[in-house]
């Protein structure tokens, strides 16, 4: 990933002449969504099969553009707002959640989505995960895992894998990693579902559920970073590991939810979702009542 | 020195437990309904339990209180051994009230009476007796005391019921009655036992009193101003001596349509109040030191972004965990230039309980205008000190009209960060139409698109800077105080420390020691030309302020050629107006 290009380039936008877009992406409407700013990652980057399928989730969901705001941490997951047509406020290292949280909770008509990647939401921001889902406050939280800092140009990150070789773990990676679907359903999350950046249409759908999910929607999208990992999450490897959540799983049923996150297998889709007062909703019996019932 | 017979200080000292603080309350009620100023703050240990000393202390007067004053002219003892540890701050002539008969043993050595000192007066009075006839306890001892305080310093008892009515109105009326009892019974026993030969006398006067005023802590003003400013959303972490705000906050700003969230860190808190900026919402959090450190990121992003928001820094003793409940006015640095790169913000700063209600409110106008985080410096004594406030004092506006610049719709392509002749780009919010944009922590072109380019960090970093320029030019307020022309000694303060060099103002000139003040409610950015102005009236420049570097007179310093002295404290508690004259007359003697 390099930022050479709005170093140089004051101007990066569509009508610069550069033929970035496909005839069949124009067509298909999803350009509603996309600024005419262009995307800053490496080729092949994971990000850009997230960016089609979230795309075309806003366009499915016909989403006020108005009303979409995006709000993203700092990373190679940061730049994202800046390719959306819509607002967006690009932060501070792992502090997506609680500025997203603000602006649900002043704005609730807005559809508020909190981006950013495994360092950004393990690492330095893991703290505010458990909070965020604990208000339950009606965002789409989706965690861009690479296991890589790919921004600082390849370094161990909260999900690199035990004994991987990283520019900052060069005797192998001494710690063990997170597993982000669990502790999402650990810290009760009333949606938790994964997907993987080489199928852009499995993850519309799931986006499709998350933004429409009444509370806090826990979205981990696992993704290679083509430049930095030539060995842990590529698509040749990920490709064909990918399962599909068992026919009989039962979406409300947490034990069950987390033993698919703990059996070594990847599941595409959502594993979690139930269906709770969101805060918003908290809120307003506290207006109603001046104080809570269940 | 003894205080004129209208104008008291007033400590009751106990154990945590004793009542001590609520006998205070009360007393400041009945005195406050008498039409006398009071200005009362209370001190007490960082630990709930344990037998922690636990000090009421208020002053009462006919005339305006600018501070609590240093001496005790009047002290009630609930607890002996605690009591001897407050004999220090006692004014030479100094009355006592013990119990002599008090409810635990204590060995000889610790009885209070045996620690006077030649001059004061001491009356020993049952208090536990007294407190067992009326409630068959000694729960009631504080309010016996009070009886006791009524009747000797010839204060109207009615008034006194009434307070007590008011104090304990939500509980059941056996409690009103007992508690009224037992002050009836201290109050009686003292017409009737004690023969007074001190010179503290209130002489039964009752001023006025259907004045329009309400008694108010510095927290409760802040609080106050948020609700009248229309907040939208509180987001907090409890931190003494901030906690208060919310707490109120919590009660009141549902009920008004707003929202408060108790977030698990200071720098969720600070990202909830910038989000909800960005989304076009009025938003705040109260902390103090440790929490501002936190913040500091945060504070950074919303000046680079140009986000509205504001931060109350309710000051205590640093660094780091420092002395969680004491004051000081240390965090001038941090709040101006916490933070890494150059980094502008307004800072304002509060002298009384009524200026933390308007410069509260005032703080949303300017944030919203400017586009910008402020940071409102207010302190432990400002917090939970008491005054009583004249309800019409909380509607006037001496600082200047704010208002917020919003960019017309038709537009297009709209630039976020617009270059403008006053830095200060017309603004759109989430949910207009087509006014799409992203902010970012990164420097930005006029669009909001990250651009490192060297001319255009300058012409950036210029923008944000001359935001600042404007405000100073905007801002009507010029901060002087005292007599016009040539001074002898020229005081510039800020903060809570104002008080108590408005009072040694006043002490001054009496001795005609020509003096004046210089008291900016804008501490930063610096209005030079006012400062100026001052500083050529001035033979003497004295910057009082309670730290220990003199944070604030660097920050002056460098601003006038004029050699500035600094008058610092950190001692844990105001700096009080007797200390400033002593020094200055030394000097000039």
């Amino acid at each position: 990933m390099t930022n050479q290009r709005s170093d140089d380039n004051n101007n990066p936008l569509l009508n610069s002449g550069i033929e970035y877009f496909s005839d069949e992406v124009k067509r298909s409407g999803i350009m509603n969504y996309r600024s005419t700013a262009l995307p800053t990652w490496c080729p092949g980057c994971g990000y850009y099969g997230i960016t089609h399928g979230l795309a075309n989730a806003l366009k499915n969901l016909h989403v006020n553009n108005n009303n979409l705001v995006i709000v993203s941490g700092i990373g190679c997951a940061g730049r994202y707002p800046f390719f959306v047509k819509g607002y967006g406020l690009h932060g501070i290292h792992g502090r997506a959640l609680p500025i997203a949280s603000g602006i649900k909770m002043v704005r609730p008509e807005f559809t508020v989505l909190a981006i950013g990647g495994d360092g950004d939401g393990l690492g330095i921001g893991g703290g505010h995960l458990p909070h965020a889902i604990r208000r339950n406050i009606d965002i789409t939280y989706i965690l861009f895992d690479n296991a890589i800092y790919g921004l600082t140009k390849g370094q161990a990150s909260p999900t690199t894998p035990f004994g991987q070789y990283t520019k900052t773990t060069p005797y192998g990676n001494p710690e063990k990693p997170l597993n982000p679907i669990l502790i999402g359903l650990a810290y009760g999350a009333s949606f938790v579902a994964q997907g993987f950046a080489g199928f852009p249409q499995d993850l519309t759908i799931v986006f499709q559920e998350a933004i429409q999910h009444k509370g806090f929607s826990f979205v981990v999208v696992t993704t290679p970073c083509v430049t930095f990992d030539h060995a842990n999450i590529t698509y040749q490897r990920f490709r064909n590991i990918w399962k599909k959540i068992p026919e009989d799983h039962d979406k409300q049923n947490l034990a069950n939810a987390m033993a698919l996150a703990q059996d070594g297998n990847y599941y595409n889709g959502i594993l979690f979702q139930d269906h709770r007062n969101a805060w918003h909703d908290v809120q307003q019996s506290i207006r109603k009542n001046t104080s809570i019932t269940k | 020195m003894i205080q004129a017979a209208d104008d008291i200080v007033i400590k009751i000292c106990g154990s945590a437990g004793d009542g001590s603080i609520s006998a205070v309350e009360i007393l400041n009620r009945a005195a406050a309904l008498m039409g006398y100023h009071i200005m009362n703050f209370d001190a007490y240990p960082a630990e709930i339990r344990g037998f922690g000393k636990s000090v009421g202390h208020t002053r009462i007067s006919r005339s305006v209180l600018l501070t609590t004053g240093k001496y005790t002219d009047c002290l009630v003892a609930l607890d002996d051994v605690h009591a001897i540890t407050e004999l220090s701050t006692m004014s030479k002539r100094g009355v006592l009230i013990y119990d002599s008969k008090p409810p635990q043993y204590h060995q000889e050595d610790q009885a209070v009476a045996g620690f006077i000192e030649p001059g004061m007066i001491g009356y020993g009075i049952p208090l536990r007796e007294l407190s067992t006839i009326a409630v068959r306890s000694s729960r009631s001892r504080n309010i016996v005391a009070l009886g006791v305080l009524a009747a000797l310093l010839h204060l109207q008892a009615e008034y006194f019921e009434t307070a007590i009515r008011k104090r304990f109105s939500a509980k059941p009326e056996t409690v009103i009655d007992n508690n009224i009892n037992a002050f009836r019974l201290g109050f009686d026993y003292t017409l009737q036992n004690v023969n007074k030969y001190d010179e503290l006398d209130f002489q039964h006067h009752v001023y006025s009193s259907n004045r329009d005023s309400i008694i108010m802590s510095g927290n409760e003003a802040a609080a106050r101003a948020c609700l009248d400013a229309d907040l939208r959303l509180y987001a907090g972490y409890p931190i003494t001596p901030a906690t208060r705000i919310m707490e109120i906050l919590a009660k009141e700003l549902p009920l008004k349509g707003g929202f408060v969230v108790q977030t698990e860190d200071e720098i969720s808190a600070a990202g909830h109040v910038v989000g909800a900026g960005f989304a076009g919402a009025r938003s705040l959090t109260a902390t103090s030191g440790p929490g501002i450190c936190l913040m500091s990121e945060m504070i950074n992003l919303a000046v680079m972004a140009e986000i509205p928001s504001v931060f109350i820094d309710s000051q205590r003793g640093g660094p780091s965990t420092g002395l969680p409940t004491k004051t000081e006015q240390s965090d001038f640095n941090i709040a101006a230039f916490g933070g890494s790169g150059d980094s502008p913000r307004p800072v304002l700063a509060p002298t009384s309980v009524p200026e933390c209600y308007l410069l509260t409110r005032i703080a949303f106008d300017l944030a919203e205008c400017y586009q910008t985080p402020v940071i409102i410096l207010m302190d432990f004594f400002l917090s939970n000190r008491f005054e009583d406030i004249d309800l019409n004092q909380l509607n006037s506006n001496v600082f200047g009209r704010f208002t917020p610049q919003t960019a017309p719709l038709k537009d297009q392509p709209y630039l976020r960060f617009e270059v403008t002749d006053t830095g200060i780009s017309p603004r759109a919010i989430p949910g207009m139409e087509n006014m799409f944009h992203t902010v970012t922590g990164l420097e930005h072109d006029e669009r909001g698109f990250p651009n490192y380019g060297k001319a255009n960090h300058l012409k950036m970093t210029a923008k944000r800077h001359k935001k600042m320029e404007t405000l100073v030019r905007d801002w009507q307020e010029t901060g002087t105080f005292g007599p016009e022309g040539q001074l002898d000694v020229g005081f510039i303060s800020w903060g809570s420390s104002v008080g108590a060099v408005m009072e040694a103002i006043s002490l001054l000139n009496d001795q005609n020691i020509h003096s004046g003040g210089f008291f900016p409610r804008l501490l930063s950015p610096l209005q030079t030309s006012h400062l100026e102005v001052f500083s050529r009236r001035c033979k003497r420049i004295i910057v009082v302020e309670m730290n220990y570097t003199g944070q604030y007179a660097n920050y002056l310093q460098v601003a006038i050629s004029k050699r500035m002295e600094r008058f610092t404290r950190v001692d844990a508690e105001p700096i009080s107006s007797e200390d400033i004259v002593n020094w200055i007359i030394k000097d000039e003697s």
